[in-house]
This record gives structure tokens, C-alpha cells and sequence, in this order.
């Protein structure tokens, strides 16, 4: 990474003194509209791109989330961040955060249908949250690399909420087929965990919850080669009639076996990524009418 | 003329010079214009950052919970892209600990480990309900204390509190850079309300926009604030009383230091939220737990 910060006094010898001698205000509007917060690495030939799908929805502690999470994301090299809002359109607060990021991305939307979102059914469950943002970014994929490309991708789904530590990235970069690794608070556990044998293959999991279910893991403790999404083209996360906690098998069972599975994080003994939730902001001082300035944007 | 190399050398070799005696013209000339603070343009990033800007002294207070690891890892990857930045960590503790030891080390942020236990009477007892916390006090005065032991008015710079579960943009940092004495900005998502704030006017702080007890002489969250360090340095009896009410925190620290209408706005004004009061949930361990009463809880040595 390029450690030397640029500034005025670099200027090559020969500068007119005068071009230095602007008044205060001056000054300080040039540095303003030049001013970089942040950028992320620059990018690599030879690093496979990490494709980060991340789905997002309006509330209160949306901006906080995402603002959190690119300030994770822009320490990682070769990331293409694919944000997937739930609305009818693309927002103007997300349009603009993703721009002030610096980080290369892709700004996608699908609304989920009102009646998916609020009915609880039994025969037809909820669809949960995020579901039909994940597909829309696994079929941008498709839609966009073609399947003979040797252009090497990792897919890994980032919840808004969730915590990840800078070394779960380079685990899964190398991912040949799907890599697995613990996560940290699911399943009313510290955490769960891929059960890995002597041999180094994973043999079961290691869930109070449903330990049986063909893939008893969290969406957070996977990444799938980006070659295998685009071979195995018409799989999806499922949307209607998946009980819970099958949602990533849902998706995973169309993509690989048990036996092929890669564990990551020193065999799957390592906590690298915490299921992470924020809680509910209580903005009760708002009163009906609202009592802060709606212009203002959090 | 004809295109000889030897005539490129001259040529090059002229406008050197050429070059050589403009700048030492130039030097010893006085410039009327010293560039304004934080305005060289810098990269993120705690290694190589430019070294003449003031430190950012970041105090922040913590404790052992089980999402204490999470929160501190994404805190510390908002602070490594902020140059001149100095983390003091100071732990709710008898003793430091090997997991924040462990994450700062392997953090890349340059930090301070610190500890200082709240006494048992100011602790949470069992009974109490899960938001009850213990205020922090005695951490940042132990912060405090490092700070007038270690540092001195000429090293400049500026202090700021930072718990350890709010989320952070990056440009807030470079908002309170520029602090003469204590600057102040909106924060989202405190006090019942999407955001709490000064109000200004005329470049001055006139008042405050809150929805909670707005009789405190101060009422602004700690994470809406920053302190210049020469100021606190100046002022030795400043700290935060661990008697304080509820929500007067702030204002027993910040009435030793400034008036209201000393503060310094910043963020466009106070219009602009780039710090929010997020705040994490208590995890569901509920079959952690059950299993542990069986004698078959998780590897302890996992550390989460």
C-alpha cells in the first residue's frame, strides 16, 4: 500500500510562490474538494475478487450499519461490494454512501412483495428477509461474468449487522469449490461450528439447533467459488416453503456435498466473523409529528 | 537543429537549472499564508500518516461481555484509517486482559492498554435489568490520568471518547482535528431521537436540540464532543464525577473545561450526523447455557 500522503510542499521547484499564497477560505475550500477519507488497496492482478452481496433495508440504523461495514470492507484488496436494497428504487442515501466510500461496487434493488414481507403463514411461511436481494445479486453474477472467464471470484453473503474480522477475507479468497468456518451468537450458541475430522473434512456440524439439516450453518460462515455460481446457474436461495434455518441449504445442496466442503480458520477452530444484531433504536421522543429536522439524514 | 541526443541532454540540463534557480529564489521568501490545520491531504491508514497533524487521542472504556471481542475488532477497523491517532484502550478491569491484549497487538492501531476496576458499589448487581451498565467513569479518568502524566501542552492534540458499541464515520475525526478548545456535533440515535444536537447560529452554539432532560447544563452525549488536549492539560481538576445523575455525565466534565458558548460547532454547523449511538444486543445463549449446566459447553479456549 502506498504510504507517502501527497501535500502542497511536494510540488515540484520551479512553482510559483504565488499559487501557494491564496487567502484562508481559499485554501481550505481546494483541500475540501480534494479531501480522500478513505480509499480501499489498490487492486491486485493476481488476488481472486471477493464479490460481497449485501442486502439492506430502510430503519433508523442503516446508514450507521453500512457506514460500519465499508469501514471494514475498505481495508480488503480486490472487493467488489454488491449492495442490494429492499425498495422500489435505488435510495439517494445509498447512492451517495456507496459514492463517498471509494470502494468499487454495484448498486442493485428488488422490492420484496408486500404481502411476503408482513403475512405469517403457516402453510407458506415468511419469506426471510433478504432472500430475493441475495438471488438478484447471484443473477447480476451470471449476468455479467461469463462462465469461461478465468476471471477468479470468491461469493461470500455479508449481513449489514454482522462483525467481520479482517482475516476471514483472505481465508476465503482461496475457496475452490465453498469454504466453511464457525460463526460466532447463532444458534443460542457462542458459536457453531463445521465438525472437521482428523483427515481435515467435515463430517457434520456442531449446532443444538438442528444439527441434522443438510447444511447446519449460517449464511455468514460460507463463501462460494464464483465459478461454481456460474456453472451451476439456476441455483437460488429458495423463497417460499423453506423452513427455518434451511435457507442456505437451500442454496448450498445445489452446489456442493458435504464431502467437498473446505473448512477455513485453522480447521474451523477459529472465530473470525460474529453474528452480530444492533439493537432497535428507541426514537420515542419524536413524538407523532417528529421532533428532529427530517432534512437531516442519519 | 537536427534531433541529436547530445542536444536533449542540453536541453534537459538547461530547464534543470533553469529550475534549480527558481526554487532558490524562492527559498527564504515568506509566504503570507501558513496552511490552515489539517489541511495538508492525507491517506487513511495508522502507518505512514502525516506526522504534523495533532493526535487524535481515542478513550475508550470497556468490558468482558460476550460480544466485547466483535465490537472492539470493528471499532478498531473504523480507527486504522485515521492518521495521527492514538487508541487508549482502558479496560473495566483488576487486571488487563489477553483477549484485548491479543486484538490490539494484531490491530496495526498504535494504543495504550490500560485498566481500572469501577468499585463494587457502582458496579451492576444481578437484579439489575440488562441496559443497567456501569458509566465508564473511572476508565476515562484513568485515560485522563495517562494522559496529564505523559503528555505536555506543546504536544497538542485532541481527545476524544469513544465507547466501544457507537459507530464512527471517518470524517468525524477529521472534523475535531481542528479543536482550539471543545468542539461539539450532532449524534444519531441518542436521547429518544434520530439525533441529538447543538443548535447554531451565527457560527456559535445557541442552544441544544434534545428531548431529554434538557436542563443539563450539557446535554450532549459523549461521543458529541472533543477536548483539546492542551486545554485538559491546563485544566488538572477536570474529570468525570462517578457520582453524577443519570445523563449528567457529560456535563460534570464539560462545566470544568468551557461554557455552552465557547463550543465549537463542527459538521456543517451541527447539521451534518457522522457519529451514531448504536448500541448492540445481548446475544441469545440460551442453549450455551443449557449446556454448560450439562457439563458440555463450548471449548472455552475458543476465544469469541
Amino acid at each position: 500500500m502506498d504510504d507517502g500522503g501527497d501535500s502542497r510542499r511536494d510540488l515540484a521547484a520551479g512553482f510559483d510562490s504565488k499559487e501557494y499564497c491564496l487567502s484562508d477560505r481559499d485554501i481550505v475550500e481546494v483541500v475540501r474538494t480534494e479531501y480522500v477519507y478513505t480509499r480501499p488497496p489498490p487492486w491486485s492482478d493476481t488476488l481472486p475478487t471477493i464479490h460481497v452481496i449485501t442486502p439492506t433495508y430502510s430503519r433508523p440504523v442503516q446508514k450507521a450499519e453500512l457506514t460500519r461495514l465499508a469501514n471494514t470492507l475498505l481495508h480488503v484488496p480486490n472487493l467488489h461490494w454488491i449492495l442490494v436494497e429492499d425498495s422500489q428504487r435505488r435510495t439517494p442515501l445509498i447512492t451517495r454512501l456507496l459514492r463517498d466510500t471509494g470502494l468499487n461496487y454495484t448498486h442493485l434493488n428488488v422490492e420484496t412483495p408486500r404481502n411476503y414481507k408482513l403475512r405469517g403463514d403457516m402453510r407458506d411461511p415468511r419469506i426471510p428477509r433478504g432472500t430475493m436481494q441475495r438471488n438478484l445479486a447471484l443473477r447480476w453474477l451470471r449476468e455479467t461474468f461469463n462462465k469461461n472467464s478465468s476471471q477468479p471470484g470468491i461469493v461470500y453473503f455479508a449481513d449489514d449487522d454482522n462483525t467481520y474480522s479482517l482475516e476471514l477475507f483472505e481465508e476465503m479468497r482461496s475457496t475452490r469449490k465453498v469454504s466453511v468456518w464457525p460463526v460466532a451468537f447463532v444458534g443460542g450458541l457462542r458459536y457453531e461450528s463445521p465438525k472437521v475430522n482428523a483427515a481435515g473434512k467435515v463430517y457434520g456440524w456442531k449446532t443444538v439447533f438442528d444439527p441434522h439439516r443438510p447444511f447446519a450453518i449460517d449464511m455468514a460462515g460460507v463463501a462460494v467459488n464464483l465459478r461454481l455460481i456460474l456453472q451451476r446457474s439456476q441455483a437460488y436461495f429458495k423463497l417460499r416453503g423453506v423452513k427455518g434455518g434451511y435457507q442456505e441449504s437451500s442454496l448450498l445442496r445445489e452446489l456442493v456435498t458435504l464431502n467437498d466442503l473446505e473448512p477455513k480458520a485453522a480447521n474451523c477452530t477459529k472465530i473470525l466473523v460474529w453474528h452480530t444484531r444492533t439493537e432497535k433504536p428507541v426514537l420515542v421522543n419524536e413524538g407523532k409529528k417528529g421532533f428532529t429536522d427530517p432534512n437531516v439524514e442519519i | 537543429m537536427r534531433l541529436k541526443l547530445k542536444n536533449i541532454f542540453l536541453l534537459y540540463l538547461v530547464v534543470s537549472v533553469l529550475g534549480l534557480l527558481c526554487a532558490l529564489l524562492q527559498l527564504g521568501q515568506p509566504c503570507a499564508c501558513p496552511p490552515a490545520p489539517g489541511a495538508e491531504r492525507s491517506r487513511g491508514g495508522a502507518r505512514g500518516g502525516a506526522q504534523a497533524l495533532p493526535t487524535i487521542y481515542v478513550v475508550t472504556p470497556t468490558y468482558a461481555r460476550p460480544v466485547q471481542k466483535a465490537e472492539l475488532v470493528r471499532l478498531s477497523q473504523t480507527l486504522l484509517h485515521v492518521p495521527a491517532l492514538h487508541w487508549l484502550v482502558v479496560e473495566d478491569a483488576a487486571a488487563p486482559s489477553a483477549l484485548v491484549g491479543g486484538l490490539l497487538a494484531s490491530s496495526g492501531v498504535p494504543h495504550t492498554h490500560l485498566h481500572a476496576p469501577t468499585p463494587p458499589e457502582r458496579r451492576p448487581r444481578p437484579g439489575d435489568p440488562p441496559w443497567v451498565r456501569a458509566r465508564g467513569a473511572e476508565q476515562r479518568n484513568r485515560a485522563l490520568r495517562w494522559l496529564r502524566d505523559t503528555r505536555t501542552p506543546r504536544d497538542g492534540g485532541v481527545v476524544y471518547f469513544a465507547d466501544d458499541d457507537n459507530t464512527y464515520s471517518v470524517r468525524i475525526f477529521e472534523e475535531m482535528r481542528s479543536t482550539r478548545l471543545v468542539s461539539v456535533w450532532p449524534v444519531g440515535l441518542v436521547g429518544g431521537l434520530r439525533f441529538e444536537g447543538p443548535v447554531v447560529s451565527g457560527g456559535r452554539v445557541v442552544g441544544f436540540h434534545t428531548g431529554w432532560r434538557p436542563e443539563r447544563p450539557f446535554p450532549l452525549d459523549m461521543a458529541a464532543f472533543a477536548v483539546a488536549l492542551p486545554l485538559l492539560l491546563a485544566r488538572p481538576g477536570a474529570r468525570f464525577d462517578p457520582q453524577a445523575e443519570r445523563g449528567f455525565l457529560e456535563s460534570s466534565f464539560l462545566g470544568g473545561l468551557v461554557t455552552p458558548q465557547q463550543l465549537e460547532p463542527k459538521a456543517k454547523n451541527c447539521t451534518e450526523v457522522l457519529v451514531w449511538h448504536t448500541r448492540t444486543e445481548r446475544p441469545k445463549l440460551r442453549q450455551e447455557e443449557q449446556l454448560q449446566r450439562q457439563g458440555r459447553g463450548s471449548d472455552p479456549r475458543i476465544e469469541v
